[in-house]
């Protein structure tokens, strides 16, 4: 059986003549919590956008869950919980009422919507919002709701655009509580996120992206841990950053540091 | 041999699942559905009025048939027309656009001809309340003056309203903003309403005029809709829907291809 939930070879994605990504390829183990991580407009969105069937690549070949895009997409859509950078929460709607219309779309049937409904409200503490409307929601709340919608189909891969973007560190950090808890429970999770430390937080694996290309590829703990600077996959063939992190053994570069040093030295480069 | 790809491609993408889309909107219609009862009935109440009591004062009937008995018919079709179109844009355009409804359906196993045909059904369907509504007015005020094939009128009602949603779709396709709609509703829809035999027989329009009339649709929804009220059956009114249902099938393809194609890059 394939160990991997996502395989991503060689993807590429023009825009007109613009080029939003170009040869990525990585892998996702199943049960992994993997993020992508890179500066605005880096092609994030686009990644996973391609992934969850909106956004057509040019090329490349996409392997989830042994199924594909361009021939599965609505088996890989059944399998999978999306919760998108963009707010799309239907606002005519109470927060019980857009959960149960929701699970229409995945033919989920009423009594087991019930059920679901119920218990995933309670485990992101929104219970008591059941019956507000989704405009009269905080930031926080709808943010849980997102995430709470996206699992109401029992998912096998969650992908998470930015999900704590715009939150107090509580709704953060409780929002990040949960999400290790799902990931324990077997979850594979795919998250994109411009926070650092939210990175260096929850993810296992990473991949940094700077002008539609992976520019590093590796598990956090290597990336982080300047003696295993081999380990570290720097696609671009980048040897600026392992001589800076053998050169600075003095102390532990954190991940915002290691990722400002390769952005301005492939910015440097490519000017 | 690419559009018959395209409408196989079209065809196996469309289950039952278009039901959840439909069932959406049915839902946050019942939310507001008083105001948009009363708008039903009361403006086609307001055409009837004005024109049958109004101007029937001065046309007693057309080629025998009295004038407000001669209008009912066109005021079903064209106030079913109306209804499936502004749902169709303003309603679908919303909620493709401003309010996010598409994408959240996107990424779930419902396919965007589901989507479309979801949007499609629930304007047939407003459509189809909104003539509806101005029939069983017909039939409370003039029992006595309607043909028993009248019964019959609720399922034009249903097609039309499927036509104009699907024509509605269309455009919402290619529409950059809610501005471009006001095009529409002016050039499109407001003609048919002049022009497609509502108020009186295309007989009387001048002939060049006479052949754009048989390109509007609406055109033979009021033939249908008039010869059921008043029971005057010919086998020509079997052409008049084989034309509805191809308008039908034209725009529903065409409205699917083009919101694909906008809602996936």
């Amino acid at each position: 059986m394939n160990d991997y939930a996502i395989s991503v070879e060689n993807l590429t994605k023009f825009y007109n003549n613009f080029s939003a990504l170009n040869n990525i390829s990585f892998k996702i183990k199943i049960g992994d919590f993997f993020g992508i991580i890179g500066p605005n407009g880096a092609g994030k969105t686009t990644i996973l956008k391609i992934l969850y069937s909106v956004v057509i690549p040019s090329a490349g070949s996409i392997d989830i869950l042994g199924l594909s895009p361009a021939n599965d997409a609505k088996k890989i859509k059944s399998r999978l919980g999306v919760v998108p950078q963009d707010d799309n929460l239907d606002e005519d709607l109470s927060v019980f009422e857009n959960l149960m219309i929701y699970s229409m779309y995945f033919g989920i049937n009423k009594k087991e919507s019930f059920r679901r409904v119920s218990e995933l409200l309670d485990f992101f503490n929104i219970a008591e919002k059941k019956n507000s409307k989704v405009g009269s929601l905080s930031g926080g709340y709808r943010r849980r709701l997102l995430i709470v919608r996206a699992l109401i189909n029992s998912p096998d891969i969650i992908i998470l655009d930015e999900p704590t973007i715009g939150l107090d560190p509580e709704y953060r950090i409780n929002i990040w509580n949960k999400l290790k808890l799902l990931n324990k429970s077997g979850i594979t999770i795919l998250m994109s996120t411009h926070y650092m430390d939210e990175a260096e937080k929850l993810f296992r694996n990473v991949i940094l992206l700077n002008h539609g290309e992976i520019v590093l590829n590796g598990s956090m703990d290597h990336i982080l841990n300047k003696n295993n600077n081999e380990n570290i996959t720097s696609t671009t063939g980048n040897a600026v950053d392992k001589n800076k992190n053998m050169n600075n053994n003095k102390s532990l570069k954190s991940l915002e540091e290691i990722f400002m040093d390769i952005v301005k030295n492939e910015n440097f480069k490519s000017n | 041999m690419k559009i018959l790809k395209v409408i196989n491609e079209i065809n196996s993408n469309i289950s039952l699942r278009f039901y959840a889309v439909f069932y959406r909107d049915f839902r946050v219609w019942l939310k507001f559905y008083k105001p948009s009862i009363i708008g039903d009935i009361l403006e086609p109440l307001l055409f009837l009025a004005a024109l049958g009591l109004g101007i029937g004062k001065f046309i007693h009937n057309v080629n025998g048939t009295p004038y407000l008995l001669y209008i009912i018919p066109g005021i079903i079709s064209s106030s079913s027309m109306y209804a499936a179109s502004f749902e169709g844009t303003f309603g679908s355009y919303t909620r493709m656009t401003t309010k996010g409804i598409f994408d959240a359906i996107l990424v779930t196993p419902v396919s965007i001809e589901e989507i479309v045909a979801g949007e499609i059904f629930w304007s047939a369907v407003k459509a189809f309340m909104s003539g509806l509504a101005v029939l069983l007015i017909a039939f409370v005020f003039f029992r006595q003056h309607i043909s028993v094939l009248s019964l019959l009128i609720p399922i034009i009602i249903i097609l039309n309203g499927l036509l104009f949603a699907s024509l509605s779709l269309f455009i919402t396709s290619f529409a950059p903003s809610y501005d471009f709609f006001s095009y529409y509703f002016t050039v499109a829809i407001s003609t048919m309403f002049l022009f497609s035999g509502v108020f009186y027989p295309v007989s009387a329009l001048p002939a060049i005029i006479r052949y754009i009339v048989y390109i509007m649709p609406l055109y033979y929804t009021v033939q249908i809709t008039r010869a059921l009220f008043l029971g005057r059956l010919n086998l020509l009114l079997l052409s008049d829907l084989l034309i509805i249902v191809i308008f039908f099938l034209i725009f529903f393809y065409l409205s699917v291809y083009f919101i694909k194609k906008r809602m996936i890059s």
